[in-house]
């Protein structure tokens, strides 16, 4: 038990590296990310789990990280968009980069990272539908999307 | 090597995609961080503060309230004076934080601390005692002027005026038909994904200012103004900036009230607007004409006299005092009407404040002429656009002066609107539509035209720096944020240098580093920003090719340049790009940089758009597709040129359907996106985007007319035009909302 | 938006995580995707937050013959992708994967969606459709609740203090066509109104019929009335659209920025028709 105002330990592989740290327990897992381990590619866009832009994976899915705490993710494992691509561009980023798919880029993070996940789920067979319905969690304010969702196109059928 | 004209990629696209973008709350500076106490009052008069128990929360370093701040400021933010003539504005300047608060969320005290969470949770702890004062939050309660905003002020009206040219009543008297015409949009907010945010540090009477702005020039005079600092000690920087469409070149009295802070404390003191904060921080459009047309019968239009009506909410800003003078300006259009009377009031009311929003008053005059022009179709039994063509100016009118003065410089509105139909598919389309109605489906075909005023002199900085080693780097006055506008001064510079465009890097947005600047906003940049570098890089030729002449020992005039080589063809000897740029650096006169502050004035693009939408049987609509046909000069790079016009119609779909900030006595409604509607991908319409083969060139260097806003001036009144197609109804407003288009289909 | 201070438990076991709940001021912590925005927004505040994710007990789906139960800890996203449910309990699976998004249906469970009642969430109207039971459990015991007495409000639940919602059984209905159908002003929203519908036809009669809605009441609103409409009868245009002004006259909707009240009357009628009508 952590009582009101205590922190507590918590252990999290951030793309592949271990980190303990103390939190005290309402701190919302991006806030970690960004403030503690000062992984701000992760941005926090709308607060309350609509715009996606603070979309991570963690163990395995994709997540809001404006909408866990930081003390959820305790012994788990997390990708950022820093960790993605193993320090050479992954393809959904050069798809991104490719297709005209960014403008300001705030969002970009987030749409990478649910990109990501919606690939890993549905592999290359991805329809037009099924990329609207697995990126309608994140807001982008600048595209109008079809940009995206030519990236995604492209990246569905580049093999890594 | 040839840049201009091709979808070159985006140079600086590495840092968004691999998360190291570093937006104002991604800086690694140690800091403060700062909350506010906002007024639950639409209008309340500030009583007592009490912060004894803030103070005692855990990391609260100090709680300030307007009586600590605002002696230090010896003025605060009105109009843009650049572009607003103060002297027909009664306002009051903008104060750090509020004895009085004006609307609900009206900053009151600034609460100063270690951490984000602590400061959260002193807000709630500091004890106002407020003494509320009756409010006007509806614009017709406000002018009624039973309750007065700003009581100083003795009205409520900031700003009146009839625009009023040729003779209306004539007009009036020979028209066949009178029509009534209405046209309002609703509250909007611009709502960029990335919330506004400052980091302010003070030290030894200098003061550096991190902050999410389009302008950062302009915020360095305005602090320098409002708190007495030379602006030779103020350093302005802007990291990157996600997303603002007018929205961030607007002072906010939170950016006051943090930098007094960190003056006053000697420390750096960081704010970042969460959500709800971003959400009242600056709202825009809500306007409404009420009006009437005079016509012949032939559709020839005579007159146009109404009541433009714009809300201010609480306070002037720096950019809504544009609306109301530009509005009337840009009714006409590009249609030869020469006889108008538009008089225009603009009101403030106990509402958040009004700011700019891409576009900034052509979307609404757009809306306005657009509205009028597809009404009086209805009313004649016209086709749409039969009738824009019957009254639109003709080439050999070129450049046209506008009743209200403007001057359209070049375009061929009648052939391109010709081009415009064919490519579009104009006709085939409609008769698909009806077609596809008779077998039951809902769909709609609507069009809309616009002719918008950008460019936006006076003036913007260029600079170009050849290094020793030959590499460029390009400093410019405009404020790239998400256009992509760095790459297309980069293309324009490589053309001009005809070197390799990855030797160029374009910086911008830091004061220290651009000796001036005016800003990105208003389809400027590559314009005049453009032209700018494009007319500095000329200037460090010439200097190259005198470094040139002195090694090839011959006469400046002698030295012809081409692709990296400086030839002396007399005595057939050549340099090269890079030898003369180290050269450069080994004399007696070092130095290979050039700026240019370039003047410009405005230009004026246009356009055809098109949509398609499909509504169902509760009334919702979808925008199914969306077409635009456009004239913005010379394009420099089609695919940034046809993203801009994809981002603004879906923008254009958010007006016309879904964002919609409605206001109560408690407030704002919408505190998150769960009461706004910013459209998904799931409502994002397929786009399909053309410029047209044969531009008419701006006057600017780079011929460009600008496109950032093209979509979201139009797209509205296309959208509303589509829905009109589909149910047979009118609608004078946006957003149509299903409820709206719901009543339609059963009446 | 920073939640306000408040402790933390995990507990080892469901025991565990009752007698916290009992003793302390604390609510429990299941997906989140609503509790943590309403902390974040400082809408409500609690001494402690009981995390049940570690409680994997809780988090199963189990075919039982004529009954299906799922754990409340459940996450949307594992019963769009049962397809054990897929085919015996259609209409729940039709609600989950319209549950918010990708990311939310990760994270949020079926026990969290379900106690935090909303009466614009999507399970709400398919339990009270499917006539589902929760069951609960408490230090006190366990007691199996139908879904029609289980929510009392907006956001108010006849769970006691210190009692949690353990599982929900579903009922297998054999024979019935189902649908659930949800009209939003955007995507990912809450419904503006949705219904859910379990119809078993014989020879052309309505042998039974249930019909459900979030979005339009205090509550996830069973329309009792408009289902005796129909019972018995022939399921033909004339009868829908009785069942439908019937539904829609006993229906309370709020008027808020998703539309007015009359407007989700309306909206309530023409997808009542229409849904019902696709069953025909």
């Amino acid at each position: 038990m952590v009582k009101p105002g205590e922190k507590v330990k918590i252990k999290v592989k951030v793309n592949g590296v271990q980190y303990e740290g103390e939190v005290p327990p309402r701190k919302l897992l991006v806030h970690f990310l960004r403030d503690d381990l000062g992984l701000t590619g992760t941005k926090v866009g709308c607060d309350t789990t609509t715009c996606g832009a603070c979309t991570v994976i963690l163990n395995g899915k994709s997540v809001k990280s404006c909408t866990l705490l930081a003390v959820q993710a305790d012994g788990g494992e997390i990708l950022t968009i820093e960790g993605l691509g193993n320090g050479k561009l992954h393809r959904i980023q050069e798809a991104f980069s490719n297709n005209f798919a960014l403008q300001c880029g705030f969002c970009t993070p987030g749409m990478i990272m649910q990109t990501y996940y919606l690939l890993k789920e549905k592999g290359s067979e991805i329809s037009e539908e099924e990329i609207r319905d697995g990126l309608h969690g994140n807001i982008c304010r600048c595209t109008g999307y079809q940009n995206i969702i030519k990236a995604v196109e492209e990246a569905s059928k580049v093999r890594s | 090597m040839n840049y201009v004209g091709k979808p070159v990629k985006r140079l600086n696209d590495s840092k968004f995609i691999t998360g190291k973008s570093v937006y104002i709350d991604d800086l690694q500076i140690s800091s403060l961080n700062a909350a506010f106490v906002r007024s639950p009052y639409a209008h309340a008069r500030v009583k007592s503060v009490d912060a004894s128990d803030a103070l005692k929360t855990k990391g609260i370093v100090a709680v300030f309230t307007a009586k600590d701040l605002n002696p230090m400021t010896s003025d605060g933010p009105g109009p843009w004076v650049t572009y607003i003539n103060q002297a027909e504005w009664k306002f009051v300047p903008r104060k750090p934080l509020t004895e009085e608060a004006r609307y609900v969320g009206d900053p009151v005290a600034i609460v100063i601390g270690i951490d984000k969470y602590s400061v959260r949770d002193a807000v709630d702890k500091v004890n106002v005692d407020y003494e509320e004062l009756p409010s006007a939050i509806a614009l017709e309660d406000a002018l009624k002027g039973e309750a007065l905003v700003h009581k100083e002020l003795g009205t409520n009206v900031g700003y009146k005026k009839d625009f009023s040219a040729g003779n209306v009543e004539s007009a009036f008297k020979s028209a066949d038909k009178v029509i009534p015409v209405e046209a309002s949009n609703t509250r909007l907010i611009p709502s960029p994904m990335e919330p506004r945010g400052i980091v302010s540090r003070w030290e030894g009477g200098s003061l550096t200012v991190w902050y999410s702005t389009q302008i950062p020039h302009f915020a360095r005079e305005e602090f320098s103004k409002d708190f007495g600092i030379p602006s030779s000690r103020i350093r302005v920087i802007m990291p990157d900036v996600g997303g603002a469409f007018g929205s961030k070149a607007h002072f906010v009295a939170e950016d006051l009230a943090v930098v007094a802070s960190s003056i006053k404390l000697g420390r750096t003191v960081r704010w970042t607007a969460t959500r709800s904060e971003e959400l009242i921080s600056s709202n825009a459009r809500h306007n409404t004409f009420k009006g009437e047309v005079a016509v012949k019968r032939d559709g020839t239009i005579l007159g146009i006299r109404g009541d433009l009506t714009v809300d201010l909410g609480a306070y002037l800003t720096y950019t809504e005092g544009l609306q109301p003078a530009i509005i009337p300006l840009m009714i006409p259009g590009p249609y030869k009407i020469r006889d108008i009377l538009v008089r225009s009031t603009a009101v403030y009311t106990n509402t958040p404040p009004i700011t700019m929003y891409r576009g900034a008053s052509r979307p609404e005059a757009t809306f306005i002429i657009e509205r009028i022009m597809s009404t009086v179709a209805d009313e004649l039994h016209m086709d749409d656009l039969e009738l824009r063509e019957k009254n639109m100016v003709r080439a050999d009118e070129m450049p046209y002066k506008n009743p209200f003065g403007l001057v359209y410089d070049s375009g061929d509105y009648l052939s391109f609107l010709r081009e415009a139909k064919e490519k579009l598919k104009y006709h085939e389309t409609l008769t698909w539509a009806e077609a596809e109605r008779t077998k039951g489906k809902r769909i709609g075909v609507g069009t809309a035209f616009y002719l918008e005023i950008s460019g936006f002199g006076p003036w913007e900085y260029g600079e170009i720096r050849v290094d020793e080693r030959g590499d460029v780097t390009v400093v410019t006055g405009g404020t790239p944020h998400g256009q992509g506008t760095d790459t297309a001064i980069a293309q324009v510079v490589a053309d001009e240098l005809q070197i390799d465009i990855g030797r160029i890097n374009v910086v911008w947005g830091d004061t220290q580093v651009v000796a001036s600047g005016m800003g990105s906003y208003g389809s400027r940049t590559i314009s005049i920003a453009g032209s700018a570098a494009k007319s500095a890089s000329r200037q460090v030729l010439e200097k190259m090719k005198y470094v040139a002449a002195k090694m090839l020992n011959a006469d400046v005039e002698e030295v012809e340049y081409s692709s990296c080589e400086f030839k002396y063809k007399k005595e057939g000897k050549s340099v090269k790009w890079d030898e003369v740029a180290k050269a450069a650096y080994s004399g007696k006169d070092p130095g290979l940089y050039a700026s240019v502050t370039l003047e410009g004035d405005v230009t004026y693009p246009y356009g055809l758009h098109m949509a398609i939408v499909e509504i169902d049987d509760t009334g919702i609509v979808r925008v199914k597709e969306y077409r635009a046909y456009d004239d913005i000069g010379r394009v420099i790079n089609p695919a940034l040129a046809e993203a801009q016009i994809h981002g603004g119609a879906m923008q254009g779909v958010g007006q016309a359907l879904y964002e919609e900030a409605r206001i109560n006595d408690e407030g704002q409604l919408a505190v998150s996106y769960a009461e706004y509607f910013v459209p998904t991908i799931m409502e994002s319409p397929h786009y399909t985007s053309y410029f047209t083969d044969r531009p008419f060139p701006s006057n600017y260097a780079t011929g460009t007319k600008g496109v950032g806003e093209a979509a979201l001036i139009v797209g509205p009144a296309a959208i509303v035009r589509a829905i009109e197609n589909a149910t047979g109804k009118r609608f004078n407003k946006t957003p149509v909302t299903p409820e709206e288009v719901y009543k339609s289909l059963i009446k | 938006m920073y939640p306000p201070e408040f402790g933390y438990f995990k507990p080892q076991s469901l025991e565990e995580a009752l007698d916290f709940l009992e003793k302390e001021d604390a609510r429990p912590l299941a997906g989140g995707q609503s509790l943590i925005p309403m902390l974040k927004l400082r809408i409500i505040s609690t001494g402690y937050l009981v995390d049940l994710n570690p409680l994997s007990s809780l988090s199963f789906v189990k075919d039982e013959g004529s009954q299906v139960r799922v754990g409340a800890l459940t996450r949307h996203a594992e019963i769009t992708s049962n397809t054990m449910i897929k085919t015996e309990v259609p209409l729940l699976y039709e609600a989950s994967r319209q549950v918010g998004d990708v990311q939310v249906r990760n994270v949020g469970t079926i026990g969290g969606s379900v106690s935090n009642a909303d009466p614009a969430a999507d399970y709400p109207s398919v339990l009270t459709a499917l006539d589902a039971k929760i069951v609960t459990t408490s230090k006190g015991g366990s007691r199996e609740i139908n879904a029609l007495n289980f929510f009392k409000g907006p956001f108010t639940t006849s769970l006691n203090e210190g009692e949690l919602v353990k599982e929900i059984v579903f009922p297998k209905l054999n024979g019935y066509k189902t649908s659930y159908v949800k009209v939003v002003r955007r995507a990912g929203d809450y419904a503006m109104v949705s219904i859910a519908v379990a119809l078993r036809l014989k020879e052309g009669k309505v042998e039974d019929v249930r019909l459900s809605y979030s979005g339009v009441s205090d509550t996830p609103y069973r329309a009792k009335e408009a289902e005796k409409v129909l019972m018995e009868r022939e399921l033909n245009e004339e009868n829908i659209k009785k069942a439908a002004e019937v539904a829609a006259s006993g229906a309370n909707p709020p008027s808020d920025v998703r539309g007015s009240s009359w407007y989700r009357k309306e909206v309530m009628k023409v997808i009542t028709v229409k849904t019902l009508g696709d069953m025909k």
